[in-house]
């Protein structure tokens, strides 16, 4: 969350002589961002800064101030607080009927306090203070609660007295259903659950700490009001305030950890503000309902514990003297501090590293050495176990194959998801209708890629991601795949099975077998040893894809290298051409080949020619020359074994 | 007699040696070997010779021949190839594309995490993967989260229509890395560790600078006295790699549940060079008074580390969660004005990179 504020407002609270952009530049580094400071008027400062959300109470000048106070003396810089005493007002003569019903599951604190007030503009330079903030002013009575809620930090609230017809204000939880008009003019249908007060007649009046209702809002006619301010339960807030989708400061301001013990001040402030801007005059007695009051803490930090974790020696009277400034009331021993919690900072410091965050933060963490981590013990390590090295190189040769890798999303549609949306992941809380499922196969993803570039006529690209199968009772198995589109003009299987060899054979793995697809259609299973890792699909004319299974293939990948010493004799190479029955398999033809002696050590495809395959056999011996006697004698063979067992005749 | 066969080689030698090309070859073949060639015109003298003289003196002379020939014969290959490479080149047109070899593209999120891991594996990381699709135990409730923090409602983080599980709560994609932290720490038990995990993450929230689905890489490091000097130590290894020397980091308080004390990290603008103001004195528009955000980090939240095993007397750690395509769009050069371009897949921009 963000807050403006005016710099020459901040000094009201601050004495220091430090400059604007100085103040900005320290804050930034130890505390607060300073996202932008920009110059207002003649010489004064607009500071944007963004406030963390576990720190509600330096969203305004006071808090913003007594941190400043205590960074400052780090840098060397004079700085002090000038610390807020509000006064108590003097007790009115008249006390008009208000009856407030709390209930303490829902509100922790209430107070209010009934004025007769004068309804005009404001002076010029609370409607600068606010302008500034970016928050418009409207007349006095409403720029007195937000004035109080940027200079205190705690939202307020004004209802107009006399549109109470029944002077009870009652807190309760609404019930599904309940209609509301907010000041804004909108209806909203209340969900149940949500804190409201009402007018003890079922009428809902207040949609509390997050907006006031058109029905008890003050107007142009308004006389007298009630200076309304309560503390209600943060997680409620939230859940109302982004159910009805109103995010009003109130109600991020609510929703957080802000201080209950802030409310006097803020009360008695408004009070003094009404006074003086609106002619305000009190004509009740100060009400004020607190059954859920913080308990104090008290936090023992070791000494050797603060310097362990900022990494540098800290004296322990400079960690007295932040904590102090901060507002911790602290005791020093002879090893460690025993530090009690400012109540505005209960929701936030907890444990002993949130009082060292303090102390480290102001110290300074610019002031901090930058050393890197010793190592004195690494992991060991195994390349071929790696499985993010076998990703990169199957990645690397894709890319230098002329593919492109593409990243889809791991949510699809219905359509996209492919299959029973039964068995699927299923999105609960989907952000379109686009991505509901978590998918289950890449290859439809690539589709629609390939749809999306359309223009192309030729593309190859691949994705290596993910798929989710749910499983009983536990996490979805997540399994890598590599998946991959070649399109193009008669696009071949033979192209896109080499892809795949080549990619496996590179990494280790030899013992491919492509069998008939089980699903039917054009391609093929593909299989390492027994296990099964993907197809290879020729999908239309011009697209053919792939999906593997790249758990199994990283099983199977290995840097394994084997020696096979270097024959010294040269080979004997010639071609065989056949001619063959089309259904009778190249594989067949060549283990028939290959059988018929053990000095063949290579028989490849050459050439397809009509039903004409053209062979290349290279015959080897390791120990000696081999003659034209004993090639041709091997070659009768191979020619006796095809015609015999094939019924193949040679040309 | 002898000798002037010796002579007659000696000056062939040097003579081929030196021809500048085959015309001067010829001729110099000519001059040896021709049939009033000197070498030739030898020859013709040996038979002058006493006869017992003569078979000694023929074989040196056969020798000669041979060598002269041969040297002729290599020096016409040497010169044929010089004259036809000189040929060929004449009719080069060397502003003619040049026939390249096949050429894909590594989308622009594989390039970054290869860049990350290297950086980090440099100083001893090791890089992991944890599941996408968790347990609320592993991604907020260990992470120290409370029940009722924003991002663990439905408007934040996407859930998944599932039984809860009895100890680990409702299934959920994680929407950052850090699940990981836990699961490491489950993994090995006992520090050191030194974690790297770059994955995908989900997060309910789609416009120019947010998408659904993007990456993280988060470091963990937990160790006996390990304190805020290391994490900085580490934060400026890797800017100073990443980003180049001339960008400066800084850390400053932040708040997140799972690190105390917490920090963001920000890098000094590429643009504005830090200054907040461009050249033309401007206010820079991309960077907030001259640092950009690259992310969070802090040391490690002591429930965070009981929860996962560890002791946390004994150990301390730090931790940092950054986006890859922030850090993506934070290096010079690149400007995606809309992140959601990174996933549309359209190939004339993924061929960019």
């Amino acid at each position: 969350m963000n807050i403006k504020i005016l710099d020459s407002w901040l000094r009201e609270y601050l004495k220091t002589k430090a400059k604007a952009p100085n103040l900005a530049e320290k804050l930034s580094l130890t505390s607060v961002s300073v996202e932008r400071l920009e110059k207002h008027g003649e010489s004064d400062f607009i500071y944007d800064i963004e406030i963390t959300t576990n720190r509600p109470d330096l969203m305004s000048i006071i808090g913003l101030a007594r941190e400043a106070a205590a960074i400052l003396p780090q840098f060397g810089i004079e700085a002090d607080f000038k610390e807020p005493k509000f006064e108590t007002p003097e007790k009115p003569k008249e006390n008009l009927d208000l009856e407030i019903k709390n209930d303490p599951s829902l509100v922790n604190r209430i107070s209010a306090a009934i004025m007769e007030v004068n309804l005009g503009q404001s002076p010029d330079y609370i409607k600068k203070r606010l302008e500034a903030s970016g928050i418009r002013s409207l007349n006095n009575v409403i720029d007195v609660t937000n004035y109080i809620m940027r200079e205190i930090g705690y939202p307020t609230h004004v209802f107009d007295y006399d549109r109470l017809i029944s002077k009870k204000i009652v807190i309760r939880e609404s019930k599904k259903g309940e209609k509301i008009t907010t000041l804004d003019e909108k209806t909203h249908l209340l969900q149940g659950g949500d804190i409201i007060a009402e007018d003890g007649k079922n009428e809902i009046i207040d949609l509390i700490a997050i907006m006031g209702l058109k029905n008890s809002i003050v107007t142009d006619k308004t006389k007298r009001i009630v200076f309304f301010i309560n503390h209600a339960k943060p997680h409620r807030v939230r859940k109302t305030s982004m159910n009805l989708g109103i995010r009003t400061e109130a109600a991020i301001l609510n929703e957080k950890e802000i201080d209950p013990e802030l409310i006097k001040d803020a009360l008695y402030k408004g009070i003094e503000l009404f006074k003086k801007i609106a002619d305000a005059k009190l004509i009740s007695n100060t009400i004020d309902i607190y059954p859920n009051k913080p308990k104090t803490k008290q936090i023992t930090v070791p000494l050797d514990k603060i310097n362990r974790i900022i990494g540098v020696n800290v004296p322990a009277k400079t960690s007295v003297e932040i904590l102090g400034k901060l507002g911790f009331n602290t005791k020093l021993a002879e090893n460690n501090i025993a530090v009690t919690i400012p109540t505005w900072r209960l929701g936030d410091v907890g444990i002993e590293e949130d009082v060292i965050e303090e102390v480290a933060r102001v110290y300074g963490y610019h002031k901090l050495p930058s050393v890197l981590p010793p190592l004195i013990k690494a992991d060991d390590y195994s390349l071929a176990n790696d499985p993010f090295y076998w990703e990169k190189r199957i990645k690397n040769a894709l890319k230098y194959w002329e593919f492109t890798e593409v990243y889809t999303y791991s949510m699809v549609s219905e359509e996209i998801l492919e299959g029973p949306t039964k068995d699927s992941v299923k999105i609960k809380n989907p952000l379109t209708q686009d991505m509901v499922y978590m998918r289950k196969t890449l290859v439809p993803s690539l589709l629609q890629v390939v749809r999306e570039n359309k223009n192309r006529e030729n593309l190859k690209i691949f994705e290596l991601s993910n798929v989710y199968h749910p499983r009983q009772s536990n996490l979805p198995n997540e399994i890598t795949m590599l998946a991959g589109i070649i399109k193009k003009e008669n696009v071949s299987f033979y192209e896109t099975k080499g892809i795949i060899e080549q990619l496996l054979n590179d990494i280790g793995i030899e013992d491919l077998s492509f069998t008939t697809k089980e699903s039917g259609g054009l391609g093929s299973s593909i299989s390492i040893k027994d296990d099964y890792i993907g197809e290879i699909e020729i999908l239309e004319e011009n697209i053919a894809d792939f999906e593997l299974n790249f758990e199994t293939i990283k099983k199977h990948a290995n840097l394994k290298k084997i020696y096979k010493p270097l024959l010294k004799f040269p080979p004997i190479i010639e071609d065989m051409r056949i001619i063959s029955d089309p259904k009778i398999t190249y594989k067949k033809i060549v283990s028939v080949i290959k059988k018929q002696s053990d000095l063949i050590v290579d028989v490849s495809l050459l050439d397809i020619y009509e039903d004409k395959k053209t062979f290349r056999i290279k015959y080897q011996d390791p120990n000696k020359n081999l003659t034209n006697e004993e090639v041709s004698k091997i070659r009768e063979k191979i020619t006796l074994a095809l015609e015999k067992e094939l019924k193949i005749k040679i040309v | 007699m002898e000798e002037e066969f010796i002579n007659i080689k000696n000056s062939a030698m040097s003579i081929i040696f030196d021809a500048k090309d085959l015309k001067e070859l010829e001729e110099i073949k000519l001059q040896f070997l021709g049939r009033s060639g000197k070498l030739t015109l030898a020859i013709k003298e040996i038979s002058k010779l006493p006869k017992e003289k003569r078979p000694e003196v023929g074989q040196l002379a056969n020798e000669i021949k041979k060598t002269i020939e041969n040297l002729i014969d290599e020096k016409n290959r040497e010169l044929t190839r010089k004259t036809k490479e000189y040929h060929e080149q004449k009719t080069v047109d060397i502003t003619m594309p040049g026939i390249k070899p096949p050429l894909g593209h590594l989308h622009l999120i594989t390039q970054a995490i290869e860049e990350i891991t290297s950086i980090f594996e440099h100083i001893g990381f090791t890089r992991v993967r944890y599941p996408e699709v968790e347990w609320d135990w592993y991604a907020f409730e260990a992470l120290n989260f409370p029940e009722n923090h924003p991002a663990r409602d439905d408007w934040e983080t996407f859930f998944i229509e599932s039984n809860s599980h009895p100890k680990f709560g409702p299934m959920l994609l994680t929407p950052h890395t850090s699940s990981g932290q836990i699961r490491e720490m489950e993994r090995k038990k006992t520090p050191p560790i030194r974690m790297l995990n770059i994955a995908k993450c989900y997060r309910r929230q789609s416009d120019v600078s947010h998408v659904p689905m993007f990456h993280q890489f988060e470091g963990l490091v937990v160790d006996k006295n390990i304190s805020i000097t290391h994490l900085k130590g580490t934060l400026d290894y890797f800017v100073r790699s990443y980003f180049g020397k001339d960008r400066k980091s800084r850390i400053r308080p932040y708040h997140f549940q799972f690190t105390e004390p917490s920090f963001e990290v920000d890098v000094s603008c590429g643009v504005c060079k830090g200054s907040a103001r461009l050249p033309d004195g401007q206010s820079c528009k991309l960077c907030k008074e001259g640092w950009l955000e690259m992310g969070g980090s802090g040391m490690v939240h002591p429930n965070v580390l009981k929860n996962s095993g560890i002791d946390s007397k004994e150990y301390t750690g730090f931790a940092f969660g950054w986006g890859v395509e922030r850090v993506l769009m934070m290096k010079e050069g690149i400007k995606i004005d809309d992140l959601r371009l990174i996933y549309l897949n359209n190939l004339d921009f993924l061929e960019q990179f």
